[in-house]
């Protein structure tokens, strides 16, 4: 399953700036995304990706993006 | 532009025993630089590696070793496959062995280290290659898949023969295939019975029996557990003992914080990686820095330089123990990412956690190193004080 995630606007309108794709057939767990943005990353029970905004506030996209960065495995991407 | 040439060999010995001098040269030269006296391409910088590694379609796993040997046995394994196939193999693989799967063992885990580094600092001098970077993950690596008796003493020399192989095809390559292919005989023959029951490998077997993985599968799971988990992990936990003992302000910040521990391996990972070059095949032209690199080439990635880059980390021969390097290239990335990362991490925290609650400053002899092909990693540490806590 993929998850697409949009960036909201400071006015709160949806704006495209940044998006988070989170594949969660490719987790395996690692944990490295919520130890880096544990404002934006949480494992589930079953040890695989959760997002926690539904649209990621302007002031964590980069706590966003940094944990998407150190995914050993690729299973989160950053579109702009 | 062409591409830079030089004549550094990356599996001389002295280049195998010390690679950062010759990594700082071939890194300035260019991106990528083509080595004659290895037929490669070789990758040097941060920014190349990384994106090279994330890109399976232009950088293919069907040649990671450097002679046809190696890269022939290793075929139809999740190691050196590429999508679409490669993800079945992988979850296959990754199945008992992601931290999913691990969560469980941690504190059995963290208690064997606690006791092993206890009776070490008892001791008070001990060499910490056999006593404890050897014994500790051996020990959990057997009872973790089950191994006894026979197979139990000779994991030690098949896991370093399974790495010595993927060189190219020098003296050390020739004569550890015939170690490397007692391992790969005794994988194709082993059964559920000759496993521990209740171990991971056991699970391994009864997921066969019951479908959920391929037929005759669980004997390369095995296999690859051994061969890419036992030598790498060896090298870590010597590594950071070696570390720890040379630079013992670094040890003191992990001491008064514990939460550096993680942060500490990392840094260990990145400063000293047990692998500083693997391959790829080239499998369409690509342009890397404006140079061409022709499909068909033979690429070596150099992981030990690309973590030494100072375009991407700041004084990047320093061994910092709060840089927490967390996007390191020691486990590779991506697709083939380390897939025994979450054992590793599970292992080096806990001998980390247990140096640094027991010991206060560890005395080191002169290490010994020999040379190897794939695996770097310290023969001979002598501890020759610990100060306890």
């Amino acid at each position: 399953m993929t998850v697409v995630l949009g960036g909201t606007g400071i006015d709160g309108r949806t704006v495209d700036s940044m998006r988070i794709v989170a594949d969660r057939e490719r987790c395996e767990g690692h944990g490295l995304c919520a130890d880096t943005a544990p404002e934006v990353y949480e494992l589930d029970d079953d040890a695989i990706v959760v997002l926690l905004h539904e649209s990621i506030p302007p002031e964590l996209e980069r706590k966003a993006e940094a944990g998407a960065r150190v995914c050993p495995v690729a299973a989160l991407r950053v579109e702009s | 532009m062409t591409v830079p040439t030089s004549d550094i060999d990356l599996f001389a010995d002295e280049v195998l025993l010390d690679p950062y001098p010759y990594f700082a040269e071939l890194r300035e030269l260019g991106a990528v630089v083509h080595l004659p006296a290895n037929d490669v391409y070789a990758l040097t910088r941060y920014d190349v590696i990384r994106t090279a590694l994330g890109d399976p379609e232009t950088f293919s796993s069907r040649s990671i070793g450097f002679n046809p040997m190696v890269n022939e046995a290793l075929q139809g394994t999740s190691l050196a496959s590429d999508p679409p196939v490669h993800a079945q193999l992988r979850a296959t693989l990754t199945e008992n062995l992601s931290p999913r799967a691990l969560r469980g063992l941690k504190t059995q885990i963290d208690a064997k280290a606690e006791a092993l580094v206890g009776e070490l600092v008892a001791q008070g001098s001990f060499d910490a290659i056999d006593a404890l970077a050897r014994a500790f993950p051996l020990e959990v690596v057997a009872d973790l898949i089950g191994f006894t008796g026979h197979v139990r003493d000779n994991m030690l020399r098949w896991g370093q023969a399974a790495m010595q192989v993927i060189g190219p095809m020098n003296q050390r390559t020739a004569e550890n295939f015939p170690i490397a292919g007692e391992l790969y005989a005794w994988c194709a023959g082993v059964t559920a019975e000759d496993l521990a029951p209740g171990s991971v490998g056991r699970g391994i077997f009864d997921a066969e029996a019951r479908g959920d993985i391929p037929p005759n599968t669980a004997g390369h799971i095995i296999h690859q557990y051994l061969g890419a988990g036992v030598d790498s992990t060896i090298a870590a936990i010597g590594n950071i003992v070696a570390l720890f003992g040379r630079y013992p302000e670094q040890f003191d910040l992990v001491r008064k914080d514990r939460s550096l521990v993680p942060a500490a391996f990392a840094e260990v990972l990145r400063f000293w990686p047990p692998i500083n070059t693997w391959g790829r095949y080239v499998a369409k032209d690509v342009e890397i820095d404006g140079a061409t690199v022709p499909a068909g080439s033979q690429a070596a990635i150099l992981l030990g330089a690309g973590n030494r880059d100072p375009r991407h980390y700041e004084d990047p021969d320093a061994f910092l123990v709060e840089r927490n390097p967390v996007d390191h290239l020691t486990f590779g990335y991506g697709p083939h990412g380390c897939a025994g990362q979450g054992l590793a991490r599970l292992e080096a925290h806990a001998v980390i956690e247990a140096l640094a609650a027991q010991a206060q400053r560890l005395v080191l002899g002169e290490e010994l190193r020999v040379p190897s092909n794939i695996t770097r990693s310290i023969e001979k540490l002598p501890v020759l004080e610990v100060v306890p806590a």
